[in-house]
């Protein structure tokens, strides 16, 4: 394949040499895997080309938009008000990590080092925690194949760390707000969490944006679930109106552990969520929640996967998508059961919802099975509200447009009501009503 | 179980044997002079040379797909032999002109050449390699203005028919084996049913490959003019050779407004043997274009043969109110692969889909279902069902499922479904308890599961579905 000359892909690779705030690159000092890690993904990033729309995995989602634009590496100093982070924050919530522009922010921050629990910024974790941290960052979501993973960990210096030891458990959910200000700025957050045996954790993953700029998040967040764990992610995007959003997740989940996550699509020009859970240990099992709501020249794509590696694990995965004016939602779910991954019980779901003569979608849901003893379905549905439903309310007495509004808020409620923070739920209902309010015609 | 499981699964290929008939074979090797010579041979005209030599070109461009959920070693395409007629002196008579080495090939496969009047409503334009040897109630045919003849001779008395139509459909750019039979096909059926007329019988060819190491390149274009009707039936088998070869058929269809084209097709060439030696490439371009409003195009396919299969009929719903359908069942055993299913195209308003597939993999098969569904912007109001269902014999097999869905309007209806299992112990425990021994539940069970597909089929061919299926999965399907 031959390298298109692209500016972001150079504007984020020339910065290369800015971006080392811990000092030069040292392999024989005590952080030398850390940087031997981020050397060997500039050498990664600087290899891989971009994906294109030749690219089967993106198919459906043109980066052109973002290849055009040149962005700088983020700096410090972006100003955020406490009155900001007090609308912000959650009251259901007492830790809260916050990043400014990819930049941890100590005054904004109510970090933990509670008993087992470590809800801390990376850069200093890296050295505080180095033996339980070289063993998985970088590990779970792995870089080789994919240039904006290799191009975070190039840029890796700073993230959230989430840490909860052998059966420990925090009580209130962790909340890890990252927020945008600046302009051009090419934004690599990272996140690692680990639950070791037993332990149960609740982790919000907050993206928000001051300001309607053009900026480019690029975010990696990598899980590990141990034996027994419990985690849950619930990750909110909602990025300014022409921002691009590109993020992978992916969570590995070790016997019996459970893997629970919300992902709730809402901002941003193009953004790209891609999904993948390896289900590792026998009797492991992951939930998986999407909602995709975008109007305007908005483009959402959801790109999961589920790998079933061992046996009697479950998944289950419902997908909705809401689509208005002329936006285009993307939802791609593979799922792969493995030869060895007997007795496994998988199902999935597309819901897709188009709002506007002009919306449209694509949805393909994948199953690839090479083991027999397996119970495994999937559903994909495009289409729209129910002209019964529709009577109905109509019937009793509902405007045709607000009659409309209620069904398509309900439809897509139904996925917000799954995130179980009253106040996160009760905020979420707002911005749904708000966007599937505005638009009368139809 | 396992032992009751692993005899069904382990039944030989029946039709496998090898006719010894002298071929008149073209080197093997592919350039312009080869295309030139098969033009000639054929004695076709000015433009349909230009129309193969034109896809060649275009086909020298292309490279092969490597997409699919296949795998198998890269075909030398110089080492085909590229066109192979059986030894026709002369046009025949009557069916005793026939070679009887020839009859006797039909007579081991059961089709009874000579007691085809008798079989009441199936003429047999039977393809013995590249050249159609003889075909039957034609002149039935010909008293309601149907014509049902061999490629060549369509192009030698239609070739008005021919010429505005071929390649219209699946254009010689479409893809590299659509491509590669444009630049190369020797012969195959075409069919024209005039306005308002209902095909008194249903269509049937038979296709069969007999040269070792001749590739089949058919080409086969059915048009139905405004309000007619027809029903077309192709099957298939082959001898068992060593040698892969490869099948690159095209077929186009097109509806008129009002008009119905139902195509079957039974599938059961060479898979090769139980270690995958041998078999027969099936990467056929298969595609309707339901051109006219009220137009309907029914594809319906029993895949139980081949190495290696792909393909997927096709349906462009073009015009308002058009209806696509297909059913499907693709059984995969040894170390078959199958990448298979379908695209329904809706341009048109009001336009309806529905697919209905059903893949059985059993041995170290793989069985893939690829299928699009797409809704253009302006087709209001269009529906689509889909159900997809996979069932897995023996823990080496695998099922994929790969449906892509692109809504393009915001009226579209789309439903897809798709389920995977295996035959449950409880299910077989349950015929057990009512003396029902585990062949005989297995081959239930399955008849069970492809009972949507096989209740499309015309009855004639609903019987040799069945066959087809019980040699490739056990002894005694009912």
């Amino acid at each position: 394949m031959t390298t298109v000359p692209n500016a972001y892909l150079s504007s984020v690779l020339s910065g290369e040499a800015a971006a080392w705030p811990l000092g030069r690159f040292n392999a024989a000092g005590p952080l030398g895997w850390f940087h031997q890690l981020r050397a060997d993904a500039f050498e990664r990033a600087s290899a891989l080309t971009v994906p294109t729309v030749r690219d089967e995995d993106w198919r459906f989602t043109d980066l052109s938009p973002l290849y055009r634009l040149a962005f700088r590496p983020s700096r410090a100093g972006g100003m955020v008000s406490g009155a900001t982070i007090a609308s912000l924050s959650l009251p259901e919530t007492t830790t809260r990590l916050v990043f400014v522009d990819g930049q941890f922010n100590a005054a904004l921050s109510t970090p933990a080092l509670t008993g087992n629990v470590i809800v801390a910024p990376l850069a200093g974790a890296v050295s505080d925690y180095a033996a339980i941290i070289r063993a998985r960052l970088g590990q779970i979501a792995p870089i080789e194949r994919d240039a904006f993973r290799a191009i975070n960990t190039t840029y890796l210096n700073d993230g959230a760390f989430v840490f909860a030891g052998r059966n420990a458990s925090h009580p209130s959910p962790i909340h890890v707000l990252n927020i945008a200000t600046q302009a051009e700025a090419a934004i690599h957050n990272r996140m690692l969490v680990i639950a070791e045996a037993g332990a149960k954790l609740t982790v919000i993953e907050d993206y928000v944006a001051l300001g309607d700029r053009v900026y480019c998040v690029n975010a990696v967040t990598e899980v590990d679930v141990a034996d027994n764990a419990k985690v849950r992610l619930i990750k909110l995007q909602r990025e300014g109106s022409q921002a691009f959003h590109l993020s992978a997740s992916a969570a590995r989940v070790q016997q019996a552990g459970q893997y629970r996550s919300n992902t709730i699509s809402l901002g941003a020009r193009i953004s790209r969520e891609t999904i993948g859970i390896e289900l590792a240990g026998p009797g492991a099992g992951c939930e998986l929640d999407g909602l995709t709501l975008i109007n305007g020249r908005q483009l959402a794509d959801t790109h999961s996967f589920i790998d079933h590696r061992a046996p009697h694990c479950t998944s289950r995965q419902l997908h909705k998508c809401v689509a208005g004016d002329t936006a285009h939602a993307v939802f791609n779910g593979r799922i792969l059961v493995r030869q060895d991954a007997q007795q496994t019980n998988s199902a999935q779901e597309s819901r897709n919802l188009l709002l506007s003569p002009r919306a449209h979608v694509d949805t393909k849901p994948q199953l690839e099975i090479l083991a027999d003893d397996v119970k495994c379905s999937h559903g994909a549905t495009v289409g729209q509200l129910d002209e019964e439903e529709m009577f109905y309310l109509r019937s009793r007495g509902l405007p045709e447009s607000q009659a409309r509004n209620l069904l398509t808020y309900a439809f897509a409620a139904a996925i917000v009501d799954r995130i179980g923070i009253p106040t996160l739920v009760d905020r979420l209902h707002q911005a749904v009503m708000e966007q599937t309010r505005t638009k009368d015609s139809l | 179980m396992s032992s009751a499981l692993q005899n069904l699964i382990d039944q030989p290929y029946k039709h496998g044997f090898h006719t010894d008939i002298a071929s008149d074979v073209v080197a093997k090797g592919l350039s312009e002079a080869v295309i030139r010579t098969i033009s000639a041979k054929k004695g076709e005209p000015e433009w349909l040379l230009a129309f193969r030599l034109e896809a060649y070109r275009h086909w020298l461009t292309m490279t092969e797909p490597a997409w699919p959920n296949v795998h198998y070693p890269k075909i030398d395409f110089q080492d085909i032999s590229y066109y192979s007629a059986p030894k026709t002196k002369k046009k025949l008579a009557s069916m005793n002109e026939v070679d009887p080495e020839l009859l006797r090939t039909f007579e081991k496969l059961g089709v009874p050449m000579h007691e085809q009047k008798a079989l009441a409503g199936v003429a047999v334009d039977v393809i013995f390699d590249s050249v159609s040897v003889t075909t039957t109630y034609k002149h039935k045919l010909a008293e309601v203005g149907v014509i049902f003849c061999s490629f060549s001779e369509a192009v030698k008395e239609h070739p008005d028919l021919v010429r505005k139509y071929l390649g219209t459909v699946v254009p010689t750019t479409d893809n590299f084996y659509a491509a590669l039979n444009s630049a190369v096909f020797t012969d195959g059926s075409f069919c024209y049913i005039p306005k308002g007329v209902r095909c008194p019988m249903e269509l049937s060819t038979y296709f069969r490959i007999n040269t070792q190491e001749s590739g089949q390149f058919e080409r086969t274009l059915i048009i139905a003019e405004d309000s007619s009707h027809v029903s077309y039936l192709e099957g298939c088998t082959a001898p068992q050779f060593d040698t892969n070869q490869l099948h690159a058929a095209v077929v186009e269809l097109v509806a008129l407004d009002n008009a119905e084209i139902k195509y079957s097709t039974v599938q059961n060439w060479y898979a090769g043997d139980a270690n995958g030696v041998g078999g027969i490439y099936n990467f056929v371009t298969k595609r309707g274009l339901c051109r006219g409003v009220n137009s309907k195009i029914s594809w319906t396919q029993v895949e139980t043969g081949s190495a290696i299969t792909w393909k997927y009929p096709s349906c462009i719903l073009q015009g308002d109110n058009s209806t696509g359908e297909f059913y499907s069942v693709a059984l995969t055993n040894h170390k078959q692969q199958a990448d298979t299913g379908t695209k329904m195209i809706h341009l048109g308003r009001n336009t309806r889909s529905r697919i209905v597939s059903k893949g059985i993999s059993a041995g170290h098969s793989s069985n893939s279902y690829r299928g699009l569904v797409q809704v253009g912007p302006r087709a209001e109001g269009a529906r689509n069902y889909s159900q997809c269902d996979s069932m897995l014999i023996g823990d080496r097999s695998a099922a994929h499922t790969f449906p892509y869905i692109r809504a393009q309007n915001s009226s579209a209806k789309i439903e897809h479904e798709a389920t995977t299992s295996k035959i449950g112990e409880d299910q077989l425990f349950y015929f057990a308890s009512r003396g029902i021994d585990a062949e005989q539940a297995v081959s239930m069970i399955i008849n069970g599961f492809v009972k949507d597909v096989f209740t499309q089929l015309p009855m004639e061919f609903a019987v040799e579905a069945s066959k087809l299926l019980g040699l490739k999965l056990e002894g005694s399907v009912g």
